[in-house]
């Protein structure tokens, strides 16, 4: 099972902060924490944790954390 | 004739925001903002959209030397900028008071700081534009630019870009940067339409505004064009696309060869370019019908300049009328303007027999991640002021990643990555840190960099 909270440690990871800071509402370049570069690190992470391989669009897609999770969806990946 | 004349020469040159839609001819933007009449110093810390292009323009008209910096810069390096420099004009659209100032409405969109008490110093005439080399890590050490050098330098890549008077061309190199600046002094010297944009090519924005505007070309750092690689980008078609440039370093093997299969297929031309800060932009390009057989490489230098390289150490050395007249540490330094056309870049290189220029490596400790030069040397010192001084050691991997060697076991990884992370906006994916006894030096007691950096690669070879 896929948990909001696994999804939360991932983007943590990525970011280097805290996972409650990591809310729904987290855009791309809405913290200093996420941006391009971060941005690519997190999209290796979320390769990694669930083993997907994530396209051009939906790269592009992932402008929040609710979008990452909507994107996950399409892979076949359902965060609860 | 002077830079700002060249741009509102073109009359046909407009700037587009393209969140709001706004469109604003150039003329539109001659003298929009009152600047009072006298040689000063501005700070405009720019976010790249339209309203710091608008006030850019605007400085660049008046008699004001211009200090463009990152609207992002951390707020206490900005203070200190402003403590040392009594800039007697701020544009900060991220600042809603600064201490000292009081802020003018100058139009309906744009805000303008100006200081309580008019300073007194004086600034050399050919001052005209303060750069930082490294743009992010807020050491007040700027490079001195003339007009006249930013002219000389927009003339030269002219000669070779091909530029047209109806390319659409976005600013997604920010102009803090001298190579996103040279593509706007271009682009406004020659080009049509200008987008002033904060996006980057992560965002599912910059490519709706690809499509609605139509861009005729794409610049980027060498990590920009990982990034692309990365979305798949040279996998697709743009219509509108016409070619694309890349400066600020070095590209690796595996995407040159990415970029050469694309550039060939879709008969997109690819501009390579060589540039420093201290050159008011560029140096060399490669030209893209010599991309597959020699790159890396940085080509021939560009119109008006000439490469030498030094007998002795190799280094390689440019000379130009774009060349810029010194270093500023503090305002005092802008009194004087050291007007030469030689530049020792730094940068040690071979040339082919056929008069092609490589570089094979750098005389000072100095590295680029994420197309950014850093100093090795500040990072240590940054580090030891703000970890209890300590010693650290940093040596850069092939424009790869930091290592940095610390000798107090006490210290977490995390301890330096968070200082890295928001004193110099360094990502910890890019930081690699080790612990070590005590710190190999050389037979006359200098740290020795060379074994450092074998220890470094060695170590890294082995995880």
């Amino acid at each position: 099972m896929n948990t909001k909270e696994q999804l939360q440690q991932v983007f943590a990871k990525a970011f280097e902060i805290p996972a409650e800071t990591i809310t729904d509402q987290l855009e791309y370049q809405g913290i200093a924490e996420w941006d391009s570069m971060s941005h690519l690190v997190l999209v290796e992470e979320i390769e990694t944790a669930y083993k997907v391989s994530i396209e051009m669009e939906d790269v592009l897609e992932m402008g929040s954390v609710i979008k990452v999770r909507d994107m996950l969806k399409k892979y076949g990946i359902e965060i609860i | 004739m002077r830079l700002y004349d060249l741009i509102q020469q073109n009359k046909k040159l407009k700037f587009v925001d393209p969140d709001s839609g706004k469109t604003a001819n150039v003329a539109e933007f001659h003298e929009s903002i009152a600047i009072d009449d006298f040689h000063g110093l501005s700070l405009i810390y720019s976010n790249n959209k339209i309203e710091s292009i608008e006030v850019f323009l605007n400085f660049l008209h008046s008699q004001f030397t211009i200090s463009l910096l990152s609207v992002q810069l951390n707020l206490q390096f900005k203070e200190n900028l402003e403590e040392i420099y009594e800039p007697y004009y701020i544009y900060d659209p991220s600042r809603k008071e600064i201490d000292g100032y009081e802020m003018d409405s100058v139009s309906e969109t744009i805000g303008l700081f100006r200081k309580k008490a008019k300073p007194v110093y004086t600034i050399h005439k050919d001052v005209k534009l303060l750069l930082s080399t490294s743009g992010t890590t807020g050491t007040p050490k700027f490079v001195k630019l003339s007009d006249e050098n930013l002219v000389k330098n927009a003339m030269s890549i002219m000669e070779f870009m091909p530029i047209k008077n109806d390319d659409v061309v976005p600013l997604n190199v920010p102009i803090i940067f001298v190579y996103g600046l040279s593509i706007f002094t271009t682009n406004c010297i020659k080009g049509g339409t200008i987008i002033c944009t904060d996006k980057d090519i992560l965002q599912k924005a910059f490519w709706e505004d690809f499509k609605t505007y139509k861009f005729s070309t794409i610049n980027g750092v060498p990590y920009v064009y990982e990034m692309l690689h990365r979305i798949g980008f040279f996998r697709k078609t743009y219509e509108s696309l016409r070619y694309i440039t890349q400066g600020g370093g070095g590209l690796s093997r595996a995407l040159i060869d990415a970029i050469v299969e694309y550039s060939e297929k879709q008969e997109i031309p690819f501009y390579a370019q060589y540039g420093q800060t201290e050159a008011a932009g560029r140096m060399a390009y490669l030209h893209p019908d010599d991309l597959s057989e020699k790159a890396p490489c940085i080509g021939k230098p560009i119109k008006g300049g000439e490469f030498e390289i030094d007998k002795k150490t190799r280094e390689l050395i440019y000379y130009g009328e774009n060349v810029f007249g010194g270093y500023a540490r503090e305002l005092e330094d802008l009194k004087v303007y050291d007007r030469t056309n030689k530049l020792y870049t730094g940068d040690i290189a071979r040339k082919d027999e056929n008069g092609y220029y490589y570089i094979i490596g750098r005389m000072k400790r100095f590295m680029k991640l994420f197309g950014t030069r850093i100093n090795l040397d500040e990072i240590e010192l940054i580090l030891k002021n703000n970890l209890g001084g300590e010693t650290f050691i940093c040596v850069g991997i092939e424009d790869k990643y930091l290592s940095i060697m610390h000798l107090d076991e006490r210290f977490t990884d995390n301890d330096i990555k968070k200082v890295l992370r928001h004193k110099l906006n360094i990502h910890a994916s890019a930081v690699k840190i080790r612990y070590i006894e005590n710190v190999p030096l050389t037979p006359n007691g200098k740290i020795n960099y060379r074994e450092i950096k074998e220890l470094a690669k060695l170590s890294e070879m082995k995880v």
